[in-house]
Formats: structure tokens, C-alpha cells, sequence
């Protein structure tokens, strides 16, 4: 697992390079990707559903970037974008791809329709975090300021 | 139509063009434009924002006042997330502080002109994406070197096709081609020991990520348009990959054979 996680930063770490996100904040995205990455390990081996860990990997990255853009007062994408490369089903979409070359289409259909799925599935836990995030950003500023108007800010 | 609230206007264009094309989200760079005007004492701001493209009105709201508006055509997309954050700063400082706009454009100026990391250190970087991708997916430690630099070999060609300004979605098919051409080559003279973790690790590189990230985040806050637009790219993207190795490989296993296990 430690090997995992070292292998997830510094892939991530490269992404930070290739992306040129701001010196300070790369060791943060990198360990936001690498968290990311070890609870889809985790749950690939307990779980045995990808798409479940898929979509438990991508609820982590969302979260620890949200948190980690309001500490530092960044743009949020600063740390999702590539903490969630990793996850991002290129394997899945490879061995599609070879499953179609080699005629197999029952092998075409599921690795296929796993990627799929495994995209869908880290859109669906992206949406989740940041809609949470939004319902939390208006009750706090309506407990702040007793007005219900949510003014939208750069954390989000 | 005054001269400042052209200035203001402009100053508002330039920041949200550079924000569009490093890879921002739709709402952050309405954000940014409406915050710039509002901050200038323009009080109708109306703005619509695509991927390709951005609209913007203003009003001083006076019944004698005229509405004027600047469109912008935004041709060419990239990724530089220090630039989206640079200016997300300038703009809350802008709006804080009274910074003239002459001075405000200057600042703008040289965010644009903010150098990226020099070739060397973003070919490494690429090598490091390329070599761990493949560990993570079990690659032994012949083919992380093997990855290193197709990895490498990857990137300068898709940097080369970008200086070329060719077609984004043929760049990455040619970029992908030659990441299978290179780790069966690899795997011909035997320098790498596995052929799948090596081409998976190579084409992360390529991999459409922030497309995906941006599509979902556009949708969420509301700008179902540019969700779409970016879904889209995202899907073209990850077509164009599978199309460029498959063609490789089918060609490769037609004249010289033998690779697929």
C-alpha cells in the first residue's frame, strides 16, 4: 500500500509539472491524487467492484480538494484536475480497444461498458462533493448574514 | 461610448480570455468578468461564456446610457493552472484594493507572459507520469524504464504537433500512434518485458482529464452548454486515443505478428 501511495504521488507529481499548477500547492495536489489513487486500490481489493472504487476514490480526491482549496483560498480545479488523472479509466479504455481488435464483442461489451461507467461514476461522485459543498457555502453565508442569496465566490 | 468603460471592458475581456484558455471553469470566469466590472462601478454586467467563445454587456444604467457589448472568439484551448490562478487572485485584489485599470492591465500583461516550466523539466515530467502509471499497473521495474521514455518520446511529439498547429484531435491520434509504435519497438528489441502496462502508462500523458473534470463542473453550476462542449471533446479525445493505437497495433500484428496474447 505504501508503494501505492508513492506511486500515485509522483504520477501526480508529474501531472503538477505538465499542468504548471503554482510551486507551492504541488506536494498538496499530489497527495490529494495519491489519496485518491490508495482508496481505489483499497476498495478494488475489498470491494471487488472498479466502478465502486472507482466512484470511492473520486469522493475522496473531490473532498480533500474542496477542503484543501478553501484552506489555501485556491481555485478548486487547482487540485481535482490531477488528482483525479489517475483515476481516469485509460487502462479500461485500452483493453477495450484490444477487445475490439481481437473480435471478442463479449469482451468488447464489458470492459467497455465498465470504462463507461467507471467515467460516469467519477462525474457522479465530482457532482455529489460539489454540490455539497454549495448547499454548505449558502447555509453558512445565511447564518452569517441572515440573507438567503447565495452570491457565488472563487472558492467554490 | 466613454472611454473608461471601454478601458474597464477590455480589462474584463483580456482577464477572462486568459482564464478560458488555461483550462478555467465557465462560472469562474463569469465570476471574474462581473467581479472586475461591478468593481469599477458598472452596473449592469451581463456576460455568457462557451468554450469557444465569449459574450459580454455592459450597462451604466442611466436612461440616457447605451449598452455596449464585446464579443470575443477564443480559438485555441490549452492547460495552465497557474495562469487561472493567478488571475483568480488579481481579481479579488482588484476588487479590494484601488488599483487604476492601466495599472490592472499591466498586471494582466504579465501574467500572460508567465513563462511555463522549460522543456527539459516538462519531458521529465512526462516520463515520470508515463513510468509510474505503469508500476501502478503492474508493470516490473524493466518496463518503468521502458515507459520513462516512450513517455518521453510521447510528449515531444505531441509538443512538436502542437507547434506544427495541427487539429487537436489528430495530434493526439499521431501522439498515441507513436506510443504503441514505440513501446512495440521497445518490446521488439526486448528492453521492456510487457506491452499493455507500458502503452497504458505512455497514453495517461494524453488522457483527457481536465476535459472530464471541467464538463462535470460546468454542469453542475448551471452552464449546461459548455458541460456538453467539454463532454464532447472529452469523448473525441478518448476515441482518438483508442483509434491511433489500435491502428498501430492491427498493422504491427498484420506484418510483423505475434503480440496480442
Amino acid at each position: 500500500m505504501i508503494y501505492q501511495f508513492a506511486y500515485g504521488f509522483f504520477s501526480t507529481l508529474g501531472f503538477t509539472i505538465l499542468y504548471n499548477i503554482p510551486k507551492k500547492h504541488m506536494i498538496t495536489a499530489s497527495f490529494v491524487g495519491a489519496s485518491g489513487w490508495i482508496t481505489f486500490q483499497h476498495f478494488n481489493i475489498v470491494g471487488d467492484s472498479s466502478i465502486f472504487a472507482c466512484f470511492m476514490g473520486s469522493l475522496v480526491i473531490s473532498f480533500l480538494s474542496e477542503f484543501f482549496a478553501r484552506v489555501c483560498k485556491e481555485a478548486v480545479t487547482i487540485f481535482v484536475i490531477p488528482g483525479i488523472l489517475p483515476l481516469v479509466p485509460g487502462a479500461g479504455m485500452y483493453y477495450t480497444m484490444l477487445a475490439f481488435l481481437e473480435n471478442d464483442f463479449t469482451k468488447l461489451a464489458t470492459t467497455g461498458s465498465e470504462t463507461i461507467l467507471m467515467a460516469g461514476s467519477i462525474a457522479i461522485a465530482i457532482l455529489i462533493i460539489s454540490s455539497f459543498t454549495k448547499i454548505f457555502a449558502t447555509v453558512r453565508h445565511y447564518l452569517a448574514s441572515k440573507k438567503p442569496a447565495y452570491q457565488p465566490t472563487h472558492e467554490d | 461610448m466613454k472611454q473608461r468603460d471601454k478601458k474597464v471592458l477590455r480589462l474584463a475581456l483580456y482577464a477572462g480570455e486568459i482564464m478560458l484558455k488555461n483550462g478555467a471553469e465557465t462560472y469562474r470566469v463569469e465570476d471574474t468578468i462581473i467581479r472586475i466590472c461591478k468593481s469599477c462601478g458598472i452596473s449592469v454586467v451581463e456576460t455568457f461564456v462557451t468554450p469557444t467563445g465569449m459574450f459580454i454587456s455592459i450597462d451604466n444604467g442611466n436612461t440616457d446610457s447605451d449598452t455596449h457589448t464585446f464579443i470575443k472568439r477564443i480559438k485555441s484551448r490549452g492547460i495552465d493552472l497557474s495562469k487561472v490562478s493567478k488571475i483568480n487572485e488579481f481579481s479579488r485584489v482588484f476588487a479590494s484594493t484601488d488599483l487604476s485599470i492601466d495599472e490592472g492591465m499591466e498586471i494582466l500583461q504579465g501574467i500572460e507572459d508567465t513563462k511555463i516550466y522549460p522543456i527539459f523539466f516538462r519531458v521529465l515530467a512526462a516520463g515520470l507520469v508515463a513510468s509510474f502509471f505503469t508500476l501502478m499497473f503492474r508493470g516490473n521495474i524493466q518496463d518503468f524504464f521502458c515507459a520513462f521514455f516512450v513517455g518521453i518520446g510521447v510528449y515531444l511529439i505531441s509538443q512538436l504537433l502542437t507547434f506544427v498547429n495541427i487539429n487537436d484531435f489528430i495530434k493526439i491520434l499521431l501522439s498515441s500512434a507513436s506510443a504503441a509504435v514505440f513501446a512495440l519497438v521497445a518490446l521488439m528489441f526486448s528492453f521492456g518485458e510487457h506491452l499493455n502496462p507500458i502503452i497504458i502508462g505512455s497514453i495517461m500523458i494524453l488522457l483527457p482529464g481536465v476535459a472530464i473534470t471541467n464538463a462535470i463542473r460546468d454542469s453542475v453550476s448551471g452552464d449546461i452548454l459548455s458541460g456538453v462542449c467539454r463532454a464532447i471533446e472529452a469523448f473525441l479525445t478518448a476515441v482518438s486515443i483508442a483509434v491511433g493505437i489500435g491502428f498501430v497495433i492491427k498493422i504491427w500484428q498484420m506484418v510483423i505478428g505475434g503480440i496480442l496474447s
